[in-house]
């Protein structure tokens, strides 16, 4: 009797602190995805600092090192690069609010409805359904910065978050497993290596083929003289970083935007022939050398996990899901092959 | 003046410890060739854990990703379900190094036969150290090899040995 009730106040106990830790990481969750930013940027820069590391540096120095290099980096991209955006953002603003882009909205949904018979009876309402997904998406990104306050708490915190755990990451990794028992230290240790291999190289793979895609986009959509370039552009390399979605999200923006802003046909084509050149190049030179070897899993689960993610954690959980996904596969496949080599030896 | 000296005897406590470390660390023939520089390189990336009194360090056929290094305490290294011990290990000593470069079953069990302290040297942390500091990697790399080599050179003697007298006894019996 005592053994039953014993256990059920250890269900009911365990039950309650998974109800805690849920409520804990819905009311935390700004700081919470701060926090993954900024552990995600110090992921990704690891590999720099410890190279300088290598080159004989101590972690501090070679940390401020990196940190400088990024300060330098983001000064001159908001002296000369954000204010180029913001000018395109008020374009957009002008261009929606004169009419003039629900004018050619309404264009094209009597030009779907001509040419496409079952739309024929259907209300398309394009104009209103549009800008409500700007809304929404205009909405879902400053609702992470939230209020002026908020965004210098992000602006402030995301710097200190990186560069800490640039500087002392390896040793609060350490500190972590030194609290795991003796019993399960091993495979824990095995297990993290493991992880870190398999994500590390995609995650920073992501990045730097999201900043080449980004770059080439640019040059392409200026040549084509596609207006707002720099923004879809940099919109795309973004973009880029969700599998599946991604590239042909930003490929679907540009040819709208030149839609929008009475483009001819052959200029939508040739936005449409630039996107296609740069994913060809992107999965035949970029993808194979920069994210080859990280994560191998079928496209299938990478799909469903990129739409898992986006349900639960929107974009920036559209772009963790596939490494979420790849540290899933690598403690099934270690657990599975732990408990084989388990039975193997106590049955021989 | 208390605080001062109670200051004084914990930074000398820690200095006196990480000394004793180093020395351990010296005496291990993986680590001989570092110097004292590299030997702290890689005290930072070493786990230390505390085992109690007959406490399982790895079980036999468990996998195993890498070697302890006793810096205090015994270790008993058993095989078998009747557990036969093959030796006792004391401070300085080490084992499991074979996992080091290979992801085996291992192939005997250490227990903690009385409370010990022990280094943990993995796979990871080796991948890691020849990563950011190849030259104190390679030195333990080449260490390790040295010593595979040596073990094996020991084998094939000991196993022509055993060939000869098989080989005797056979003329022996026909």
């Amino acid at each position: 009797m005592d053994v039953t009730v014993n256990r059920f106040l250890k269900i009911l106990l365990a039950l309650l602190f998974f109800a805690a830790l849920i409520w804990l990481t819905v009311k935390l969750s700004n700081i919470i995805t701060i926090f993954i930013i900024g552990a995600l940027l110090a992921y990704i820069l690891d590999p720099i600092t410890s190279f300088l590391e290598y080159k004989g540096m101590t972690r501090m120095q070679a940390t401020s090192v990196v940190f400088l290099f990024l300060a330098l980096f983001l000064f001159l991209f908001s002296y000369f690069v954000v204010p180029l955006i913001v000018d395109q953002v008020k374009v957009i603003q002008h261009t929606f609010s004169s009419g003039q882009g629900t004018e050619s909205l309404k264009r094209m949904e009597q030009s779907l409805k001509e040419s496409i018979p079952m739309l024929k009876n259907v209300n398309l309402d394009i104009s209103a359904r549009l800008h409500k997904a700007i809304n929404h998406l205009s909405n879902s990104v400053f609702s992470l910065v939230g209020s002026l306050i908020s965004l210098i708490t992000t602006l402030v915190v995301i710097p200190f978050v990186v560069f800490f755990l640039l500087k002392d990451g390896r040793n609060i990794i350490k500190g972590m497993v030194s609290i795991i028992p003796n019993r399960h230290f091993e495979i824990a240790l095995n297990l993290l290596y493991k992880t870190d291999q398999q994500i590390g190289g995609y995650l920073r793979g992501q990045f730097f083929d999201a900043a080449i895609i980004g770059f080439l986009s640019v040059i392409a959509l200026w040549i084509l003289h596609v207006p707002y370039f720099l923004l879809i552009g940099t919109f795309a390399g973004l973009a880029n970083m969700v599998p599946f979605v991604g590239p042909l999200t930003g490929a679907i923006v540009a040819i709208l935007v030149v839609f929008l802003s009475n483009g001819t046909a052959n200029q939508m084509i040739m936005v449409a022939v630039a996107f296609g050149i740069i994913q060809l190049l992107d999965n035949v030179l970029v993808q194979p050398l920069v994210v080859a070897g990280s994560v191998q899993m079928h496209p299938l689960i990478v799909l469903f996990a990129v739409i898992i993610g986006g349900q639960f954690g929107g974009i920036l959980g559209m772009f963790l899901a596939v490494p979420a996904a790849a540290v899933l596969k690598v403690l099934i496949v270690e657990m599975y092959q732990m408990y084989q080599s388990f039975n193997l030896t106590s049955q021989s | 003046m208390k605080e001062d000296s109670l200051w004084t005897n914990i930074f000398r406590k820690q200095s006196a410890e990480k000394t004793d470390t180093l020395k351990v660390l010296k005496n291990i023939p993986l680590f001989r060739d570092l110097s004292r520089k590299e030997l702290r390189q890689l005290e930072r990336i070493l786990h230390q854990r505390t085992y109690k009194q007959n406490e399982v360090i790895f079980n036999e056929g468990q996998p195993g990703v890498g070697m302890y290094i006793i810096d205090s305490g015994e270790v008993r290294i058993t095989i078998g379900p009747e557990q036969k011990v093959l030796a006792v290990l004391t401070k300085g000593d080490f084992f499991g190094e074979m996992a080091l470069l290979l992801e085996a079953p291992r192939t005997a069990s250490a227990i903690a036969s009385k409370p010990s302290k022990l280094y943990g040297f993995f796979q990871p942390d080796l991948f890691s150290i020849l990563k950011t500091f190849p030259r104190t990697g390679n030195k333990i790399l080449l260490r390790l090899s040295q010593m595979i080599a040596e073990r094996l050179r020991h084998s094939n003697l000991e196993n022509q040995e055993l060939r000869k007298k098989l080989a005797s006894l056979t003329k022996r019996e026909q």
